[in-house]
């Protein structure tokens, strides 16, 4: 009985991509990496990524990524996310409006590469993504367009529940905004720069970390992308300025910078440098850091990927940690 | 034995013909490869798609760079699979990139919410039969389509490019 109600169900899910097949369309990919390092060598899952893509009609369209990843509170020991839920409404020419939950626009990278590993130009993010400076997604509604002009002007305006909020409720009245644009002067470069500010509420809970004061957050951030048939560089900033009530104002810094050169077809070493710096009363309990990437990435072909890093990540207060990752990447 | 002397004016004489040889030539040579490149036709649905577009424009369109045509229909590019002949060509020619460079390229560019994918044919006769029934449809051959229902778009005022 079970099976023939879970058959039932499967029917009802996949009815609509028979009947629409036309317009769906549904992607994945997945990564393993193994990691070795002087205390211990390992083997581990990445993420498995969940795309659909589907035209709804002439002018709407969806898009959608659900991560199924290891998570050690889960009966099961895996945990689905959903990292976007994207309705496109094409107003005109290359103008849209969007609404869900997309990845915030603040620079290069998280408008970019999402969580297709294979995308990646390195195995991991950059550091700002891992110390919760950069607001990762946001929920809420915008409009953004793209290659406007001969500069291929491109631009984000959007506004969402802020820091400290769910997906289905804002924790007070303040929303995030973000507004962002940029142009690609050749085929190959994009040059851009966002800003970003929210409200987060006294008592809020943000990535784990409850906030004792109003804070008013602005982020400001400058990106240089120029992937070409030879030469990959990008370099990004963010500087972040916390204004805390009664506390005063504490900045953050954080870049990183990665080149990669072509030498053979499907071969291309790279490096990336990453770096941190707190600076202010409301940050004192955070430590500057750094990562120094080397690696060299193999293209087999434009759905898989295999790359082997040398990190050395260094924080201050803590001991250095070097290892050597290995990871293969694939969509399918 | 009878030795054969050639005097100088016949000595330049074989040189001159020897000249005009290399000359006719390096021009059929080049002839050749300019037929060769010259080759492409762009077709589109007689619905929505301008009769003519500068080569870059094309080029732009190609690359996923417009939603809509001044017209308002949606534009729905047609390929020909990477793998065939004619998608390699327009791989180099159009996106000047490999085959697998063209399919990353709009893998990610899908994946990142910034365009529709492409739909990409086995055949020819898919790809024109694709574009003869869409408004909007946009494709690209190597010789001209001999369906009523489909039109040359002029590239640079020319039939091919």
């Amino acid at each position: 009985m079970i099976k023939i109600r879970n058959y039932a169900l499967m029917c009802m899910l996949a009815g609509p991509f028979f009947v629409h097949g036309q317009n769906t369309q549904i992607r994945g990919f997945v990564d393993v990496n193994s990691s070795y390092s002087k205390d211990a060598s390992t083997f581990s899952l990445g993420e498995q990524d969940l795309f659909i893509t589907s035209s709804i009609n002439d002018r709407i369209s969806f898009l959608g990524e659900t991560i199924f990843k290891y998570s050690a509170t889960s009966s099961t020991l895996f945990a689905a996310s959903v990292e976007r839920m994207i309705i496109n409404y094409n107003v005109y020419g290359n103008h849209n409006l969007i609404a869900g939950r997309i990845h915030t626009p603040v620079n290069y990278w998280n408008d970019s590469y999402h969580h297709g590993r294979v995308f990646f130009p390195t195995i991991a993010r950059p550091l700002m993504f891992d110390n919760n400076i950069i607001p990762l997604h946001s929920t809420g509604v915008g409009i953004q367009g793209k290659d406007l002009g001969s500069l291929k002007f491109g631009y984000n305006l959007f506004v969402a529940n802020g820091l400290g909020s769910n997906e289905v409720l804002d924790n007070d009245k303040n929303k995030s905004f973000t507004a962002s644009a940029y142009f690609k002067p050749t085929r190959d470069m994009r040059i851009g720069v966002s800003w970003y500010n929210d409200f987060i509420s006294k008592g809020a809970t943000v990535h784990g970390m409850k906030y004792a004061h109003r804070v008013n957050q602005n982020l400001a951030s400058l990106s240089v992308a120029n992937f070409g048939k030879k030469l990959e560089f990008l370099a990004e900033t963010t500087v972040g300025f916390d204004d805390v009530d009664s506390v005063g104002t504490s900045t953050t810094v954080a870049s990183y910078v990665y080149a990669g050169y072509r030498i053979k077809d499907k071969f291309i070493p790279y490096v990336r440098y990453d770096d941190i710096q707190y600076h202010g009363e409301g940050h004192s309990m955070m430590n500057n850091s750094s990562k120094m990437v080397v690696g060299v990435r193999y293209q087999i072909n434009y759905l898989a990927v295999l790359k082997l890093e040398y990190q050395d990540i260094r924080t201050e207060g803590s001991a250095d940690v070097n290892k050597i990752i290995a990871q293969i990447a694939v969509g399918f | 034995m009878k030795t054969i002397q050639y005097s100088p004016q016949q000595a330049n004489s074989g040189k001159s013909t020897f000249r005009l040889f290399l000359i006719v030539f390096f021009f059929s040579l080049s002839f050749v490869a300019r037929s060769q490149e010259k080759n492409l036709v762009a077709i589109g649905n007689q619905t929505g798609v301008p009769a003519t577009l500068k080569l870059s424009e094309l080029k732009a369109v190609m690359m996923g760079e417009q939603q809509r045509w001044k017209s308002g229909n949606r534009v729905l590019i047609a390929l020909m699979k990477t793998t065939t002949p004619l998608g390699k060509q327009v791989a180099e020619e159009i996106y000047d990139m490999t085959g697998d460079g063209v399919n990353k390229y709009w893998l990610a560019l899908v994946f990142q919410g910034k365009a529709q994918a492409p739909n990409f044919f086995s055949s020819v006769a898919e790809l024109e039969n694709f574009v003869a029934q869409n408004p909007g449809a946009i494709g690209i051959l190597n010789k001209p389509s001999n369906s009523d229902e489909i039109k040359t778009i002029l590239i640079d005022g020319q039939k091919t490019f």
